[in-house]
């Protein structure tokens, strides 16, 4: 919409009104009521406006920061509280995940002779690298001075049955 | 973010969005920006000083408790706040029983259809200076709808586009009304000046 206004068209009949209403302003009783009403009508922005004050203030910058900072801690929170309350899957089972290895049993004698076996016990032993050459554990100048952990089966008068290389390198 | 703002320099909305969240100096500041033009339209309009303040009080007030809701898109605050003024003008004059003339569609009104009500307020005496005060009476003889045009050409420097969308008429009536209440104007000037100089 074009705008067909000439300011140089102004009355000149209107000078003196101009001059004389110009200087005219409201009673200050309205700007009164007017901020009277305003704080009625806000009163907990009022009371709330020390505290608004810095919240107010941070930047976008700062809330994503902010933000960004909560998110990291909550989940480093979460990380921790997980670890502190979740049953450790190694506790109370390593040595029997250590026992029941998969390597198998090598029996030392007949089948027959472990099945009639009444009372078989395990026993843990650190049996010299030399002594089970014959069973076929590698065997090297490097290695001949070490031990092997095995687990043997023995019989109640102490004969070993079978034995189980545990920790077999 | 930050709402600390120059009140001087901010925009109306600016200010209206800070005035919203309770900021009572975006408040203040929008009342001090407009408060002098609206409230000399109607002490113009109305010839009245208490019922000019009480216009702009309403006025705030409105915008203050949104009963009258201002949308940016629908143009500037200070035609929003003319138009509710104007509004509030009518309001009064049909509440005490002046003539109120509404405009026609061909806006064509005889001189004598379009006099306000002689006895009524406008013409009691609101200014020291004589030739100002001359000019206000003849002013408010004007038909209400000359009158809306006159002052806001004339009086605030508004043009036409502004005066239209105050008014809420088009700007071939807004060229209308301003040559017909100027005219009308003239000839009561000519006598009342006829008058001054007999005397």
């Amino acid at each position: 919409m074009m705008d067909t206004r000439n300011t140089t068209d102004r009355d000149p009949l209107f000078d003196a009104l101009r001059a004389e209403v110009g200087r005219l302003d409201p009673p200050p009783g309205v700007e009164q009521a007017l901020l009277q009403a305003f704080a009625q009508r806000h009163p907990a922005k009022r009371r709330r406006a020390r505290w608004a004050r810095w919240y107010d203030a941070v930047t976008p910058r700062g809330w994503t920061l902010a933000g960004m900072t909560g998110a990291a801690g909550g989940v480093l929170a979460l990380a921790l509280a997980f670890a502190l309350q979740a049953p450790d899957p190694d506790h109370g089972t390593r040595t029997l995940a250590a026992l029941d290895d998969d390597n198998p049993f090598i029996a030392l004698d007949s089948a027959e002779r472990i099945a009639a076996e009444p009372a078989p016990r395990m026993v843990a032993a650190d049996v010299p690298r030399t002594t089970l050459a014959a069973l076929g554990v590698p065997l090297t100048p490097e290695n001949a001075g070490d031990s092997v952990r095995a687990e043997m089966l023995v019989g109640a008068d102490g004969q070993p049955l079978a034995v189980r290389l545990s920790t077999l390198q | 973010m930050t709402t600390a703002i120059d009140t001087d320099t901010a925009t109306d909305i600016d200010l209206l969005r800070r005035m919203r969240t309770g900021a009572v100096d975006a408040f203040a500041a929008l009342y001090r920006r407009h408060q002098g033009p609206l409230y000399r339209f109607a002490l113009l309009r109305c010839g009245s000083a208490d019922t000019a303040a009480d216009i702009v009080q309403e006025t705030f007030m409105g915008l203050l408790t949104e009963r009258f809701r201002f949308d940016p898109l629908r143009g500037q605050l200070q035609h929003f706040l003319f138009g509710v003024a104007r509004n509030l003008v009518l309001k009064s004059e049909a509440a005490h029983g002046r003539h109120v003339v509404l405009a026609g569609p061909d806006d064509d009104d005889g001189p004598g259809a379009n006099l306000a009500d002689d006895t009524a307020c406008p013409l009691a005496r609101l200014l020291d200076n004589e030739a100002a005060e001359g000019v206000r009476r003849a002013l408010a003889l004007l038909a209400p709808h000359y009158r809306d045009a006159v002052i806001l050409y004339e009086l605030h420097d508004m043009s036409y586009a502004d005066i239209a969308d105050i008014c809420q008429v088009d700007i071939g009536t807004v060229r209308s009304r301003l040559s017909r209440g100027r005219a009308a104007l003239a000839k009561r000037l000519a006598g009342w000046r006829d008058t001054v100089r007999a005397a």
